[in-house]
């Protein structure tokens, strides 16, 4: 707003962009980094929406006990495909979506390294994606296997559809666009930083990123392996995973977590990234403790690697006290950040727009997700509330209260530096409050269910005391998140329908892409500040004020 | 005005609701081993409660506190500090150290073998049923009735149960013994409970196994001993080999 009266940057230029729209074929060929990040961005918001009608369709199916609208195969079904599309069409492309737009943007550079490898990438998510939910059209129907696809029973004998070998074909094509995104991102961040900006003075998404990234690297073929193996029992006749044969079913546990577990910090980090974006925009001040961040990120990336299978400790098949003790370890470093970000905001000069009220609602469940975390972590604890709603709440805790408030955080926060146009604020609040409303009444009540032992995964559960207020109240949280997309998705329209009126820094922010135009134009700048700190576009607004 | 003291109680009961709120009940546990896991979730969600009051003030205050007035300056451009970075680093490096260590010692309680255990219980697990067989004894219970079937076991001593599956990985879960374990095939594996009070308790699968995973409802029957050993003479006895498909050997 009062940065739209003081503009710094090069000016103009933003006409070249919006010139070519609605060109379909240059969409189609892109590989501009922007584009690629703009169809990343589209494409996993509308599995997103595919993802949550399928959950709401199953908090109404567990509102009151008995079955009610679905059967057993179809709730298995939504539960797999829920769970797979969150996970690997929403979140992981959704890390994706910002890193491309972002991450040449926030060095300085014109692109990516690999530009056509990087829409490589993207058509190969988009394609694997319609793969796995192309899985409804088969015959025996969708994957039913749960996202996790545990064997045996997901072996064919088990599974009999072909949607799971869909789902295993599927989630094998979006495994390489991240694995070959991860190489990009990775590459650019070493390559393509512009002059004067050294690994410290990188904005903290880029670090985020850039962890995020050799995460993938480790993690993804392990995934990629699995599922090959897991086809090859199926269709091919191995027996990797059929003890009958000699194979192993905890040898898919190890594979599959071994990916899992640092899944859940590449759905999580980059999200980090953001908050620890728009929090110091929005008070005023640096990042607290800086240095403390990049460690901790760096920290959390590794460690996370070494904590994969205390979502096992239920087989009595690991050694109990060594991943205990690293799950617990891993509270450590995210704790800093926690703090950290507090610490920003403490003594700050803060004002609530909304990308600050989604990073604020990010601070306070992200807290309660990884407390919950922690108890999970304990074996004896786990023994409990493994496989039961517990679980589930600390899932959504992590991923919904923090990974998803930290992407709505982020759309509202670049939408302007996107589009040239602001969302509409009264909109954008109603939207927030709605989720932090409907996300408290969603999950808190299931972390008593889990407690008195509903399990997951169930369409019909016993009419215990107290469960069915629980699951009613829950399903009633469920309907107002589903809700609130309306505001979100009215302002995305309303925003569009108006012609681009915003500054190249309507939030007077800190790194370089609010030192070019909105939108930028196709090769980023035409001229850069001097960097000297991690805050490049602060520093000139200041030496000019 | 709302005085301190007034503050700091309100702020107690808001994070002890919080506490209850987020973190859940446990129902009142039938083993000895799940009244010292009772005892060690208690220790967590204080502990959790605590630290989610300092940081829940914290970020309030700031929010309350710290708001932009119109014309106000640049805030101090603090960049951190060492010092406090050290301080909530080492703290938490405590916390878990402590966590950890009453982890230890409660999971050194549940993860105990009994070289004589009162009762051996043999679960076996199976798309979508459980067998119930007491080795030795020639006796064996399998139920795919809506309630499942019965194992009755007796109060006041160590009970061993070794659980498998037919099939696929299902899960052995009690929800009052606060404990859960996976029946895997091509694996056996064991645990121990002392169930403390009579009563009959339901249990259910935990892993997903397909598409009746939620219709393996099973009882535990906690009665005294002398009551436990008419009630094994009572049932009808296989001639060996017991009745069921074999378990994969591991």
């Amino acid at each position: 707003m009062t940065a739209a009266d003081t503009p710094i940057g090069p000016a103009g230029a933003s006409g070249a962009v919006r010139g070519e729209r609605g060109d379909l074929l240059t969409w189609l060929t892109t590989t501009d980094h922007k584009r690629i990040g703009i169809l990343y961005l589209v494409a996993s918001f509308g599995f997103f929406l595919v993802g949550g009608l399928l959950a709401l369709g199953m908090r109404a199916e567990l509102t009151v006990p008995g079955l009610q609208f679905v059967d057993e195969q179809t709730y298995d079904q939504a539960f797999t495909m829920h769970g797979t599309i969150m996970m690997f069409l929403f979140g992981t492309p959704m890390v994706a979506a910002f890193a491309n737009y972002l991450v040449p943007l926030q060095v300085g550079a014109a692109d990516m390294v690999f530009p056509r490898l990087n829409a490589l990438s993207f058509w190969l998510f988009l394609f694997g994606g319609v793969i796995v939910l192309s899985g409804y059209l088969a015959v025996g129907g969708a994957a039913d296997v749960g996202w996790t696809g545990y064997v045996p029973n997901s072996e064919l004998h088990f599974s009999t559809t072909t949607g799971t070998d869909l789902w295993i074909v599927g989630l094998a094509l979006t495994g390489v666009a991240t694995i070959l995104g991860a190489i990009n991102f990775t590459a650019t961040i070493y390559g393509r930083r512009a002059p004067g900006m050294s690994m410290l003075r990188m904005p903290m998404f880029c670090w985020n990123i850039l962890v995020a990234s050799i995460l993938i690297l480790f993690a993804f073929p392990a995934l990629t392996g699995a599922l090959a193996m897991l086809l090859f029992d199926r269709r091919f006749g191995a027996s990797f995973f059929d003890p009958s044969e000699g194979g192993d079913p905890v040898l898919w546990q190890h594979l599959f977590w071994f990916f899992g577990h640092p899944e859940v910090y590449i759905l999580a980090l980059p999200f980090f990234g953001i908050i620890s974006e728009v929090i110091p925009v929005f008070s005023r001040k640096p990042l607290f403790g800086y240095r403390a961040m990049v460690f901790a990120t760096i920290f959390i990336g590794a460690y996370s690697m070494s904590v994969w299978a205390h979502h096992m400790f239920t087989t009595a098949a690991i050694n109990l006290p060594f991943f205990a003790l690293s799950s617990f370890i891993i509270a450590v470093p995210t704790g800093i950040k926690i703090f950290n970000w507090v610490g920003t905001m403490f003594r700050g000069k803060l004002t609530f727009p909304t990308p600050m009220l989604f990073a604020t609602g990010f601070i306070y469940l992200f807290v309660i997700g990884g407390i919950t975390g922690v108890i999970v972590a304990s074996p004896p604890l786990d023994f409990h509330f493994q496989d039961t709603y517990f679980v589930v709440a600390h899932l959504h805790n992590v991923l919904v209260g923090g990974s998803v408030f930290g992407i709505f955080a982020g759309v509202y926060f670049w939408f302007p530096k996107i589009t040239g146009r602001r969302l509409d604020e009264r909109l954008g609040k109603l939207h927030f409050w709605s989720w932090l409303v409907g996300f408290i009444l969603t999950f808190l009540p299931q972390y008593q269910l889990g407690a008195d032992g509903m399990p997951r995964r169930y369409p019909d559960y016993a009419a215990n005391p107290g469960w069915t207020e629980l699951n009613a109240i829950s399903t009633v949280g469920s309907l107002l998140l589903g809700l609130g997309m309306i505001p979100f998705l009215a302002a995305v329209v309303l925003a569009l329908r108006r012609p681009p009126d915003q500054g190249n820094d309507p939030w007077e922010a800190n790194s370089l892409e609010w030192w070019t135009t909105s939108p930028p134009p196709h090769h980023n700048f035409t001229s850069l500040p001097p960097i000297r700190s991690e805050r490049p576009v602060f520093d000139a607004r200041e030496s000019r004020r | 005005m709302i005085t301190r003291s007034q503050r700091s109680i309100r702020g107690v009961v808001l994070a002890a609701a919080l506490a209850i709120l987020a973190a859940g009940c446990l129902p009142a546990p039938a083993t000895e081993e799940a009244q010292q896991v009772t005892t060690l979730y208690g220790v967590f969600v204080a502990i959790a409660a605590v630290i989610a009051l300092i940081v829940f003030g914290l970020a309030t205050w700031a929010i309350l506190r710290h708001r932009q007035k119109p014309g106000d300056p640049l805030p101090d451009q603090s960049h951190g500090s060492l010092r406090v970075e050290f301080i909530w680093t080492a703290i938490p490096v405590l916390i878990i150290l402590g966590l950890f260590a009453g982890t230890l010692a409660v999971l050194g309680r549940v993860d105990a073998h009994n070289p004589n255990p009162g009762v051996e219980l043999r679960v076996e697990a199976f798309r979508w049923g459980w067998t119930f067989s007491y080795p030795g004894s020639g006796v064996s219970v399998t139920g795919i009735t809506p309630d499942g079937p019965e194992a009755v076991l007796p109060v006041g001593e160590p009970i061993k149960i070794v659980v498998a599956s037919h099939d696929v990985i299902h899960a052995f879960f009690v929800p009052v013994f606060l404990f859960k374990r996976d029946a895997i095939p091509g694996r056996e594996s064991a645990f121990d409970v002392t169930i403390d009070e009579p009563g009959t308790y339901r249990g259910q699968c935990a892993e997903f196994c397909g598409i009746y995973h939620s219709r393996m409802p099973f009882s535990i029957r906690a009665v005294s001993r002398a009551e436990f050993d008419q009630w094994l003479a009572s049932q009808p006895r296989a001639s060996p080999p017991a009745e069921g498909s074999p378990v994969a050997s591991p």
